[in-house]
């Protein structure tokens, strides 16, 4: 069958494109090999020549992929799998853009981009290291385009390519027909958890930060492979720092993305994901300061080389952990599995196992310092907190992979109950040593020296800790011992390195070290503080009345707001004023007023935390959040009305008997007044045919007046062979049913009976406010930690080639 | 011994108790027999909703206070109390976890997570025709299309 409509040449585009990238790769890995291993090209031919100009096509490849995937995206052509599964109409440019790394085949693409502009980079600048160093740069690209390939060899599929036709990748009948297309008009859309403005900028910092931990990791293959064991180090120093920083930046980032949009009520819940992406740059942290070492003191490099490569073969690990379903129940958010694990596993175990070989057959030839490092130096404390930062990511890893050891045990291990609680119990301890090791290590000299400046430590940094200390702890209340010594650590930290910064100011630029590492106390300050001391606003006073169903230790989170009421939430009183909506999200208007204690409105303000009442997710909230300088004020829904399905429906009160005698008999209802008029023969005219044999057929005259309008109403009352028959005039613009009970001839009145419509349902929201304090701490440290690791960049880069002519003094350059 | 390697001993006791502790504090996916054998220990229940007629949330009286009924994977039948607002889309999951432990004949649940079989990663394909006939398409892998009709 030919079908109609559909535009393929993109899709043959990019498969070829796809295609070429794999084996431009494949070049690049052997042109660059041979090169490195000085394997003669003949007379017309060089091997460096060779791999970049595979290298320039791989890049015209990838690009090419991209451009044509975001052109099939952009222009909504849903036979394409990809764009219809990722995007829709109704999504506006900037989140097509996050619809193009939505899947895994984008963010594959996405991470292949990063790699080639890196690679690029080497080219221009690496000098001599440069053909052994793509050889690994052009590995890492041959098995990302695998995964792009989208292949089978027998029954194996290879790669999941991104311009599967929808028709391809599904059975249904609508395919049957040649102009399918016509009936598909919309894609499947964007996640709506993904659509924030984050979603935007955290995936290519992110991604840019997995792919920056390539280039220190090919250094140091490279130096092995090439017998160069230490001189790696020095050219692969501002690569390091910038893959620290990078990474760094893309992991807070996603935490800012959990804060601002997802409502669990915070920034980092240890899920597997999150822990994945942390666990590389822990140990890409303590690669780094052991560099540090080596550089100046000639010390710790095999220490240096396992860190690094671990750095890289956990992103590749992590890539397992979230791509390969494995993970399943224990987060909410790893991506689906596209049946990719063993390539996965292919991808990490051939990088583990070329790491290791190069590593052990390298071993003995590594340079190492017979003589023991002085207690008081700095190389010492050094090496001690890069090895704690790696006992830290072997916390978290060896926690995080619960899941793997469970298939390859068969065990049946669960997450702990109190995740959280778990994590922090090991991780709050371990960030005290290392804010504690990290400014002992820069407050002594490299070399080390006789005489440790006891009292002056004790005169400028002991005394204003612990005073400081306590003018924290105290207004908090703390009585944990971890948290204070967590908070004093960090005002150490924070004191000591901006002691260095000052003795450092006339040359500031060499000051990133301290400048990170006042970003990093900042940021253990923002944590523990935004954390311990999170606060409920919105504590429901309301369920006392309950009685014994609560106790103290009950959650009682969530406060109903009925719309136009106030509730006290102090400092706040709170009004949830109604609701607008703005396809696909419905804002709830939350006014707080702040009060004084004298109950005076001092402060105004409306939140507009949304909802979207998704078809296929259910109902997901997104808070809306008040910053001040020291504290957030955070609010979402957690439950709204559902007015869709009683909308439409009216229900009527119990009727009410009416006696009326008279015409001018006026009755008083709750929405109106009923005023009758007599009764009449003359029917309605829809029921004069239908009554013309009874016996008896009256209409009550009677007018309906409500606020806005009056109404007319007939109902009428007949008798027919002896029956009674009852023709009820409902009204139900009106809000009233009135009925023609029966007359009493006796009493002459007759009998009415009135029921008004229920009262609409009155609108409400459920909701949950906190209040974290301090958090501009966490935000603030990481910006400096980025700054301090950015200056550091520069000042490496440009002493990576020529010889360090700055002379190893006290206290200079830290970090 | 040097005090670099005293330190690397010191580390190596140190992870190993991260091993126990690991594998000490984890908790266990069991039935409900296992949480009632352990009262006050703290499980991973994993069971689908049962009869979810008999779902008590009333926002109005009390929006922290949610019961239901979960069948565990062996059959057995229990309420469980959950002291927080119905999760979103409960209903609609196919499978449920709950964290928490026994208290009485109820289970107290301090954590729900629900598997829903709607996320958006699901192949089906809506396709609307000119009458205004709307017709719903879904397509799992290694399954006959199921094609129902909708007005």
């Amino acid at each position: 069958m030919t079908y109609t409509g559909e535009w393929l040449l993109p899709g043959e585009l990019g498969h070829a494109a796809v295609l070429f990238s794999f084996f431009t790769a494949l070049l690049g890995v052997i042109s660059f090999g041979a090169q490195t291993r000085g394997i003669e090209g003949g007379r017309s031919l060089s091997w460096l020549g060779l791999g970049r100009w595979a290298f320039g096509l791989h890049t015209l490849a990838v690009v090419s992929i991209g451009v044509v995937l975001f052109v099939v995206i952009y222009q909504h052509r849903y036979e394409y799998h990809y764009a219809w599964s990722h995007a829709s109409r109704a999504l506006p440019t900037h989140y097509i853009i996050s619809a193009f790394w939505e899947g895994q085949e984008g963010s594959f693409l996405l991470w292949m981009f990063w790699n080639v502009v890196l690679g690029l980079s080497i080219i221009r600048t690496a000098g001599r290291w440069e053909a052994p160093v793509m050889v690994f740069v052009s590995l890492a690209q041959l098995m990302l385009s695998s995964m792009l390939l989208g292949l089978y060899v027998g029954d194996i599929k290879i790669g999941s390519s991104p311009f599967v036709l929808l028709r391809e990748s599904m059975q249904a009948p609508i395919f049957q027909q040649a102009d399918y297309l016509k009936f598909i008009t919309d894609g499947n859309g964007l996640n709506p958890l993904l659509q924030n403005p984050w979603m935007v900028i955290h995936p290519p910092v992110l991604f840019l930060g997995f792919a920056s931990t390539l280039v220190p990791f090919a250094y140091a293959m490279a130096g092995l492979a090439t017998r160069q064991y230490s001189e790696w180090v020095r050219p692969a120093l501002p690569w390091t720092l910038f893959a620290t920083a990078m990474l760094g930046t893309g992991i807070v980032m996603g935490a800012a993305w959990a804060y601002e949009s997802l409502n669990f009520g915070g920034y980092w819940a240890w899920d597997p994901v999150e822990n994945a992406s942390l666990i590389p740059w822990l140990c890409l942290v303590g690669g780094l300061h052991l560099m540090h070492t080596w550089e100046k003191r000639k010390q710790s490099l095999p220490s240096a080389i396992i860190l690094i490569i671990l750095s890289y073969i956990l992103v590749l690990y992590a890539t397992f952990l979230t791509r390969s379903g494995i993970l399943g129940d224990s987060s909410v958010h790893a991506f689906t599995d596209l049946g990719m694990s063993g390539q996965l596993l292919v991808f990490l175990f051939a990088f583990v196992i070329a790491a290791a070989v190069l590593l052990v057959l390298s071993w003995k030839h590594l340079p190492r310092q017979h003589q023991e490092e002085p207690l008081w130096s700095r190389e010492f404390w050094l090496f001690m907190g890069s090895l704690v930062m790696a006992l830290s990511a072997f916390q978290v890893l060896f926690s995080t992979s619960t899941p793997v050891w469970n298939r390859l045990f068969g065990t049946n291990m669960a997450p702990p109950a109190d995740v959280v609680a778990y994590y922090n119990r090991w991780q709050l301890p371990i960030a005290v040593l290392i804010l504690l090791l990290g400014t002992l290590a820069h407050l002594l000299p490299y070399k080390g020296s006789r005489s440790v400046p006891v009292k002056k430590w004790l005169l400028f940094l002991m005394i204003p800790t612990l005073l400081l200390t306590a003018a924290v702890a105290i207004p908090l209340r703390y009585t944990n011992w971890t948290y204070i010594l967590l908070l004093s650590s960090s005002i150490l930290a924070l004191l000591g390195h901006l002691g260095l910064l000052w003795q450092q100011r006339k040359k500031w630029l060499r000051s990133g070290g301290a400048v990170a590492h006042m970003g990093f106390a900042l940021m253990m300050m923002g944590v523990l503080i935004s954390s311990s001391r999170r606060e409920v606003v919105s504590v429901n006073r309301s369920g006392y009345a309950y009685g014994g169903q609560f106790d103290e230790k009950q959650n009682r989170e969530n406060v109903l707001l009925w719309k136009g009421e106030a509730l006290d939430m102090p400092p706040y009183r709170v009004t949830y004023l109604g609701d607008s909506v703005a396809e696909p999200n419905h804002y709830y208007r939350v006014q707080y007023e702040e009060l004084n204690p004298k109950g005076e409105v001092i402060d105004r303000f409306v939140l507009l935390p949304n909802a979207q009442i998704n078809p296929k997710m259910g109902l997901i909230a997104t808070p809306d959040t008040r910053h001040y300088a020291f504290s957030d004020l955070y609010t979402h829904v957690t439950q709204v009305m559902d007015k869709e399905s009683t909308a439409g429906s009216k229900e009527w009160g119990p009727p009410e008997p009416l006696m009326l005698s008279g015409s001018g008999d006026t009755v008083m209802m709750r929405d109106g007044l009923l005023i009758f008029e007599g009764v009449t023969t003359e029917l309605p005219v829809d029921l004069t045919a239908q009554l013309q044999d009874a016996d008896v057929a009256v209409a009550a005259q009677v007018t309906w007046k409500t606020l806005k309008e009056s109404y007319r109403l007939r109902p009428v009352y007949a008798i027919r062979k002896g029956a009674e028959f009852r023709f009820d005039d409902v009204q139900a613009e009106a809000g009233i049913n009135l009925s023609f009970r029966r007359i009493h001839p006796d009493k002459k009145q007759i009998e009415l009976a009135a029921s008004v419509a229920a009262p609409e349902p009155r609108d409400y929201i459920i909701m949950k406010a906190l209040r974290f304090p301090m958090i501009n701490l966490l935000w603030l440290g990481a910006v400096l930690t980025t700054l301090g690791l950015s200056m550091a960049v520069v000042v490496r880069h440009r002493e990576k080639n020529g010889p360090r002519s700055i002379s190893i003094s006290k206290h200079d350059n830290p970090g | 011994m040097s005090k670099v390697h005293l330190f690397l001993l010191l580390l190596i006791v140190v992870a190993a108790g991260v091993i126990l502790s690991t594998v000490d504090e984890s908790s266990s996916y069991e039935n409900f027999a296992t949480a009632e054998a352990n009262p006050g220990k703290e499980f991973h229940v994993v069971g689908t909703l049962h009869n979810p007629n008999e779902m008590e949330y009333d926002p109005l009286k009390d929006p922290n206070l949610f019961r239901f009924f979960l069948k565990d994977q062996a059959g057995a039948v229990r309420q469980v109390v959950y002291h927080d607002s119905k999760p979103q889309d409960f209903e609609r999951s196919e499978q449920v976890v709950i964290i928490g432990k026994m208290s009485g004949s109820a289970f107290e649940a301090s954590k729900i997570l629900t598997k829903c079989p709607s996320k958006y990663n699901e192949d089906s394909v809506e396709v609307r025709s000119t009458t205004r006939t709307s017709y719903k398409l879904m397509v799992r892998p290694g399954q006959n299309p199921i094609s129902d009709r909708t007005l």
